[in-house]
C-alpha cells in the first residue's frame, strides 16, 4: 500500500515538470528580472523535498552544470543516508578548493525544513543564472560554495511522512532513553485519529481556563481570572503509553544536534539536548570533518526556524570573551546589510538577545575554526501582513489562514473518545504552519536569504599582490618590495583565529632570484621593519586585515625575472610577475 | 585472514617478550596484548577480551571484562591505565589487576566477589605513546601517532628530539649564558632549578631538552613527532588548541572508543584511573560557589564525603605516605569521570618519589630547596638505583658555536614510574584497595514489607527501599544526567487487582550509603503481588507477597 502511494507521489511532480518543459517555449516567455527564465533543473520553489527529492535535485545539478557543479557525500547518516554537500564555483578559474569559500547548510533541526529548500535554492540560482548573470559569474570565479541541504536527513524524513507536529522531532533518530527507566522511544506522541498531524487535545470542563475566541472559534483563548471557562488543553495528540503518569516523555530522539559541537560544549545535564560528547553524532562529525579538511571555508550560513533572525555568536555567556571588537565590526557590517536585504528580519546576539546555549553549530565554526558565521531564524510573522506583529500575533495567525490559506493550514477540531481522558475534541494547525513558510512566499524568502549569504560570501578575502618595486642597494643588491592587497570586508584571518592560531599564516613567496633576506615592512614611510631570518623566500604574515593591505620586502641578488605569490587559506592564491 | 595476522602479532610479541627485553622490565605494547591473551585463555568463563578500536599508530584498545554470569547488571568498577603515556607503571597496575585477581578466582571469596561484581579493566589508553619508553630513543612521550603541527606554524614534525650523544635517550642541554635562568641546586649541583631574582640569585645557563633546534624558530623540540594526548583530549575543562590536546575535544580513536563504551556500560558506578591526577591519598575538598554556577568545577558536597571516605579507605590498605599536591590539568580523563560521565571517579598515579632522607653516616643535612630531582637522587643512592642520571658532559652543538654547552641531566620517566622491582607490591596494594572499594558498591534491597488491610478488599502496602552498600547509588552529579539511570520500582498487580494510590512505575533518585526510602500503594483486590526494585549500579530485587 504504502510503497504505491510513495510512487503515485514521485510520478506526480515528473508529471508536472514535463508539463512545466512543453507548455512555455522560452521564445514565449519575458525573463522577470532576477530570476533564472529557463532553467535546465525546472523546480517548483513552493513545497517542501523530502531525502529522496534533494537527492534528486542535487544530482541534475551537477549533470547540467558540470564545470560548476560536483556533489558528494560527507559521510552517512545514523541511518545510513548520504550526506550531500554541493561544491559550486566556476571550476575552469582554478581549483575550487583554493578559492576562499562559503559553507552553508540548513535543517540541522529535523522540523525546520525549509533551510534546505533555501540552500537548494541558492545552489540552483548560482547555476541556472551563471550564463546570463555577470555578477554570479564573477562571484564562481572568486569563490567557491558548499552548500549542504541537509544535515539531518534522518528526521526530515520521518517529519515530513510520520505523524507530527511543527515542532516535532527536532532531534535526530538514534533512540534515547529521555526518562531513563530503561526502556527507549516508548512514550511518544500518538496520532489518535489516524489523520496524520499530531495536533491538539481539548476538554469540555466547566472549570477549565480557556473559552473558544468568537473572531475565530477555532482559536483557543485564556479567560480573565475573574472569568469562567469552557474548556481545558491536555496538549498533544498522545496517551500514557508506558503507565508512568507522564503522557509523551520519551519519543523519537531526544537529543539536539545544535548542542553537540566542539566549542565549550557542556553536558546534558548543563546543556539540555547534548548527546555524549562533541560531535558524537555522525552527522555533525561528517561535517566537522569536511570543515576541517576545507580550509578555505572564510564564511558560514546555518538556516534554522523561525523567528525572523540573523543570529551571530557567542552562543553562551560564558562565551562573550571570544568574541572581540575587530570581529564583531564584521559581523555588524554583514549584519546591518541582512537587515536591509530582508525586510522583517533582525540582526541578533545569540546568548543576549536568544538564550544562552552550549555546544551550537555556530560556536564551533567561529569559535574552534575561526569562520564568520551566521544562522538565520527563517520565517517571521512579519511576512504575513508585511508589518511587525502586534501584541496579538496568534489571532493574526488565524486571520491569515482564513484570508490568504483559506483555512488550509487547520485540522478543525473534532470530538474523539480517549481511554485516558473521556471524551475529547483534537485539533489545531498543521505542522506545516507556524513555522514553515507557506508556499506562496517561500521563493520570495528564499531570495532574499540567499542574497545576504551572497553579500557574505563577497565579503571574504580577495587578494592581489598590488605592487612590485625595486630599489638598487649597490653591490650586485636589489630591495624588492611587494604590496598584497585585500580587497573585501573579512581579513584573512578572524581574531578568534589569530588567538589560538587556528589556520596557518598566510605565506608570501619570491621566486626567482637569490634571496639574501627577507622582512615584513611594518611602515613603509619611516623604514620600520621586522626581518624573518629563517626560509626568508617565504615571508609568514599572521594576517591579511580586510579593505587593507600587507608590505613586505626582500633582499635579493641577480635580479631578473622574478615572481611573487601570496597563499593564504581563507584568502585564495594571487601572484605577480616583474 | 583478520584473525591469522592476529595471531602472528600475539606470536611476535611472545618471541619479543622471551628473545629481547628480560621480564625485569615494564611490558611493551606486544607484551601487554600477550599478557591480556593469556588470561583469556586461561580464564576463558571469567574474562572477556575486546579491541575497542585501533589508534592512528594502529595499535588496539583492549578492554577485559571481568565477572560471571550477567556481567552488565552487576555493580561495576572501571579500571583505566595508561591515560598518560609516559607513565608505564598506570598499564601495570590496570593490568596487574586483573592478573592478580583472576589467579586467585579459584578462592571461594573472589568466585563471591565476582559474583556481585564486575570490573572493566582498560589497561592502555596510549599505547601509541608508550611505546616510545621501548624504542631507539626513549623518551617521555604521550603524544599518539597522529601527526601534529603542534607549534601551529604549517609545518608538522619539524623539530624533534636529537639523541646528540647516541646513548638511547633524551637528556638535557645546558648551554653557559648570561641570559639564562637556570642556575646548579647549591644542595645537589647536578640538578638544575630556576633562579629567583627577588631573592637576589642569577641564572647562568640555558636549559633545554636534548636536540637541535631544527626550524630555526629559538625554540628547541617543539614540534616532534605526534600526536594527541589522551588526557588532554577529554571534554571537561578542555584546553583549547595547546600541543597535544587535538583539534577539538575528543577527537581521537581512543578517546571516542572508550566514550562511546562507558556512556552504554550504565552499570558502573565508579572509575578508578591510574594516572597524573590523585585525589585518593588527599581528596577534594567542598566549594560552595563551584557548585553554584551554571557549568559546575567542583564537587557536590555528597560526592566530596564519599570522595573523603574512599581517599581513607585508600591510604589504610596502601599505606602510601606523602603523596605531592596534584592538581587537575584540564582535557584530563579523571574529571571528565566526575563531571561529565557522573560516576564515582578516583584517581592515582599509584608511586611517587618518596621524600627522601639524610645520611647521617654521610653527614647529609636535610634538603632545603623543593626540587624533584635532587630529592630523587638522592633516595636512588639510599636505594643503590644506578644509571638514572647521565652526569654532564662537554658537547659541541651547532646551534651554540664556541659556547660552553653540556648535555646530561636526569633520565626520562625515572620520576614518575619506579624501578620495576618495587611494581608487584604496588600491584598488591592497589589490588586490594579496588577489592575494598568493590566491597562497598551500592546495593539495593527491599525490606520493611507491610500489608494493612483497610477494609472491603483494600490494603495498604508498604516497603522500604534500603541501600545496603556505603556508595550511593548514584553521584549527586549523577543524578542530574540522563546518562546515570535512575532506580526504577514497578508494582506489578495481578489481573484482579487495581492500584487506587501511589505509582505503577517510578523513578527513585540517589540513595546514600546506607540510606533508604519507604514506598506506599494502596490495592484494591486480593490475589499476589509483586514490587521489583533496582537500577543498573546497585543491583536488583523482587519481591512477591500476597494479599
Amino acid at each position: 500500500m504504502k510503497l504505491i502511494i510513495k510512487k503515485i507521489f514521485f510520478t506526480l511532480p515528473l508529471l508536472s515538470l514535463a508539463i512545466a518543459l512543453f507548455a512555455q517555449q522560452p521564445e514565449q516567455i519575458l525573463k522577470a528580472s532576477g530570476s533564472p527564465a529557463n532553467p535546465k533543473v525546472p523546480m517548483s520553489w513552493n513545497r517542501y523535498n523530502d531525502y529522496a527529492a534533494i537527492t534528486e535535485v542535487c544530482k541534475k545539478l551537477a549533470k547540467a552544470y558540470p564545470d560548476l557543479v560536483k556533489v558528494e557525500s560527507m559521510g552517512k547518516s545514523f541511518m545510513g543516508k548520504e550526506m550531500w554537500v554541493m561544491t559550486i564555483s566556476d571550476f575552469k578559474t582554478g581549483d575550487p578548493s583554493k578559492k576562499p569559500a562559503m559553507y552553508i547548510d540548513g535543517n540541522i533541526h529535523s522540523n525546520e525544513i525549509q533551510g534546505s529548500e533555501f540552500a537548494l535554492y541558492t545552489a540552483w540560482y548560482l547555476a541556472e543564472s551563471f550564463a546570463d548573470t555577470k555578477h554570479i559569474q564573477e562571484l564562481l570565479a572568486d569563490k567557491t560554495f558548499y552548500i549542504a541541504p541537509t544535515i539531518n536527513p534522518d528526521a526530515r524524513d520521518n517529519f515530513i511522512h510520520a505523524a507530527n507536529n511543527a515542532n516535532s522531532p527536532r532531534s535526530g533518530m538514534i533512540p534515547v532513553d529521555n526518562d531513563r527507566d530503561g526502556s527507549i522511544n516508548e512514550d511518544g506522541y500518538d496520532d489518535l485519529d489516524g489523520d496524520g498531524h499530531i495536533v491538539f487535545m481539548r476538554r469540555k470542563n466547566p472549570n477549565g481556563r480557556f473559552i473558544a475566541d468568537q473572531d475565530d472559534p477555532r482559536r483557543m483563548i485564556s479567560v480573565g481570572v475573574d472569568q469562567q471557562g469552557e474548556y481545558e488543553l491536555l496538549g498533544y495528540e498522545g496517551i500514557d503509553n508506558d503507565g508512568d503518569g507522564d503522557v509523551n516523555e520519551d519519543g523519537e530522539g531526544f537529543y539536539d544536534p545544535n548542542r553537540d559541537w566542539a566549542w565549550n560544549w557542556q553536558p546534558n545535564y548543563i546543556q539540555s539536548g547534548a548527546y555524549k560528547y562533541p560531535f558524537s553524532l555522525p552527522e555533525n562529525r561528517s561535517i566537522a570533518d569536511f570543515v576541517m579538511k576545507h580550509p578555505n571555508i572564510a564564511a558560514g550560513q546555518s538556516y534554522h526556524n523561525n523567528g525572523g533572525m540573523i543570529l551571530r555568536g557567542p552562543g553562551a555567556l560564558e562565551d562573550l570573551d571570544t568574541y572581540n571588537a575587530q570581529d564583531v565590526q564584521v559581523y555588524d557590517a554583514l549584519g546591518n546589510k541582512g537587515e536591509e536585504l530582508i525586510p522583517g528580519y533582525k540582526y541578533l546576539v545569540v546568548y543576549k538577545d536568544l538564550y544562552s546555549v552550549f555546544g551550537g553549530e555556530l560556536d564551533w565554526f567561529y569559535g574552534g575554526r575561526g569562520i564568520y558565521t551566521f544562522s538565520n531564524e527563517l520565517w517571521t510573522n512579519f511576512l504575513m501582513y508585511n508589518k511587525a506583529g502586534d501584541s496579538n500575533s496568534q489571532a493574526t495567525q488565524y486571520s491569515f489562514d482564513r484570508n490568504l490559506l483559506f483555512n488550509d493550514a487547520f485540522v478543525n477540531w473534532k470530538a474523539f473518545k480517549h481511554h485516558q481522558y473521556g471524551d475529547i475534541e483534537i485539533g489545531g494547525f498543521k505542522k506545516s504552519f507556524g513555522r514553515l513558510h507557506p508556499g506562496f512566499l517561500l521563493e520570495s524568502d528564499a531570495h532574499r536569504n540567499m542574497s545576504f549569504t551572497l553579500y557574505h560570501a563577497y565579503h571574504t578575502p580577495k587578494l592581489s599582490v598590488e605592487e612590485i618595486s625595486e630599489k638598487d642597494l649597490g653591490g650586485g643588491l636589489k630591495e624588492v618590495t611587494a604590496v598584497i592587497a585585500n580587497k573585501r570586508l573579512m581579513p584573512t584571518h578572524s581574531s578568534q583565529d589569530l588567538k589560538y592560531k587556528i589556520e596557518v599564516p598566510d605565506m608570501i613567496s619570491l621566486t626567482g632570484p637569490k634571496v639574501i633576506a627577507g622582512m615584513i615592512v611594518n611602515n613603509r614611510d619611516l623604514n620600520i621593519t621586522s626581518e624573518q631570518k629563517n626560509d626568508a623566500e617565504n615571508i609568514r604574515v599572521p594576517n591579511i586585515p580586510g579593505n587593507s593591505t600587507v608590505t613586505v620586502r626582500w633582499i635579493i641578488q641577480n635580479a631578473g625575472k622574478y615572481s611573487v605569490k601570496v597563499d593564504s587559506k581563507k584568502g585564495g592564491i594571487a601572484s605577480r610577475s616583474n | 585472514m583478520n584473525n591469522i595476522s592476529k595471531t602472528i602479532v600475539l606470536l611476535m610479541g611472545i618471541f619479543l617478550f622471551y628473545g629481547e627485553t628480560n621480564a625485569q622490565d615494564y611490558s611493551n605494547y606486544a607484551q601487554v596484548s600477550q599478557r591480556i591473551n593469556a588470561l583469556s585463555k586461561s580464564y576463558p568463563g571469567l574474562v572477556r577480551v575486546k579491541s575497542l578500536t585501533k589508534t592512528f599508530g594502529g595499535k588496539d584498545i583492549w578492554m577485559l571484562t571481568i565477572g560471571s554470569g550477567q556481567t552488565d547488571q552487576k555493580p561495576a568498577i572501571a579500571i583505566v591505565g595508561g591515560v598518560e603515556g609516559s607513565h608505564l607503571l598506570g598499564t601495570e597496575l590496570a593490568l596487574g589487576f586483573a592478573e592478580k585477581l583472576l589467579n586467585a578466582s579459584s578462592q571461594d571469596s573472589i568466585k563471591a566477589l565476582l559474583a556481585k561484581n564486575t570490573f572493566y579493566v582498560f589497561p592502555n589508553m596510549s599505547p601509541d605513546a608508550t611505546e616510545q619508553y621501548f624504542s631507539q630513543v626513549r623518551y617521555a612521550r604521550s603524544s599518539n601517532a597522529r601527526p601534529t603541527d603542534d607549534d601551529r606554524d604549517g609545518k608538522i614534525n619539524e623539530d624533534p628530539f636529537e639523541d646528540l650523544n647516541k646513548d638511547g635517550k633524551i637528556n638535557w642541554i645546558r648551554v653557559e649564558d648570561a641570559t639564562g635562568k637556570y642556575r646548579s641546586n647549591p644542595e645537589d649541583p647536578r640538578s638544575m632549578i630556576l633562579a629567583d631574582p627577588s631573592k637576589g640569585e642569577i641564572g647562568k645557563y640555558l636549559l633545554f631538552s636534548e636536540g637541535l633546534d631544527n626550524d630555526k624558530d629559538g625554540n628547541f623540540n617543539e614540534d616532534g613527532e605526534g600526536g594527541v594526548h589522551f588526557n588532554k583530549n577529554m571534554s571537561y575543562a578542555y584546553p583549547n588548541f595547546v600541543p597535544g590536546s587535538g583539534e577539538h575535544m575528543v577527537s581521537e580513536n581512543e578517546n571516542r572508543a572508550l566514550l562511546d563504551n562507558l556512556f552504554e556500560m550504565f552499570n558502573i558506578h565508579s572509575v578508578i584511573t591510574f594516572g597524573p591526577y590523585n585525589n585518593l591519598s588527599v581528596p577534594v575538598t567542598f566549594n560552595a560557589p563551584a557548585v553554584a554556577k551554571r557549568v559546575i568545577s567542583g564537587y557536590y558536597e555528597a560526592d566530596s564525603k564519599t570522595n573523603a571516605q574512599v581517599s581513607e579507605l585508600y591510604n589504610k590498605v596502601t599505606g602510601l605516605k606523602d603523596a605531592p599536591k596534584s592538581s587537575a590539568t584540564g582535557g584530563d580523563f579523571a574529571n571528565w569521570a566526575y563531571f561529565h560521565y557522573g560516576r564515582n571517579s578516583f584517581s592515582t598515579p599509584g608511586w611517587w618519589v618518596p621524600k627522601a632522607k639524610a645520611d647521617t653516616a654521610r653527614k647529609e643535612k636535610d634538603l632545603k630547596i623543593e626540587d624533584q630531582v635532587s630529592n630523587y637522587l638522592r633516595w636512588a643512592k639510599s636505594e643503590k638505583i644506578e644509571g638514572s642520571f647521565a652526569e654532564w658532559k662537554k658537547i659541541d652543538h651547532p646551534d651554540f658555536p664556541g659556547q660552553n654547552v653540556e648535555l646530561g641531566g636526569i633520565d626520562p620517566f625515572v620520576l614518575i614510574n619506579p624501578p620495576y622491582k618495587l611494581v608487584e607490591g604496588l600491584v598488591k596494594k592497589h589490588h586490594d584497595f579496588i577489592l575494598e572499594l568493590s566491597k562497598n558498591a551500592p546495593s539495593i534491597d527491599l525490606i520493611n514489607i507491610k500489608k494493612e488491610k483497610l477494609g472491603d478488599g483494600l490494603t495498604r502496602v508498604t516497603a522500604t527501599l534500603i541501600n545496603n552498600g556505603a556508595l550511593a547509588t548514584q553521584t549527586k552529579v549523577g543524578e542530574r544526567s540522563y546518562w546515570v539511570k535512575k532506580i526504577s520500582v514497578k508494582l506489578i498487580p495481578s489481573a484482579n487487582q487495581s492500584i487506587i494510590s501511589g505509582r505503577k512505575n517510578q523513578m527513585i533518585d540517589a540513595i546514600e550509603g546506607q540510606g533508604n526510602k519507604t514506598l506506599t500503594w494502596l490495592i484494591k483486590g486480593s490475589g499476589k503481588l509483586s514490587i521489583d526494585a533496582g537500577s543498573p549500579t546497585s543491583g536488583s530485587k523482587s519481591i512477591e507477597l500476597a494479599l
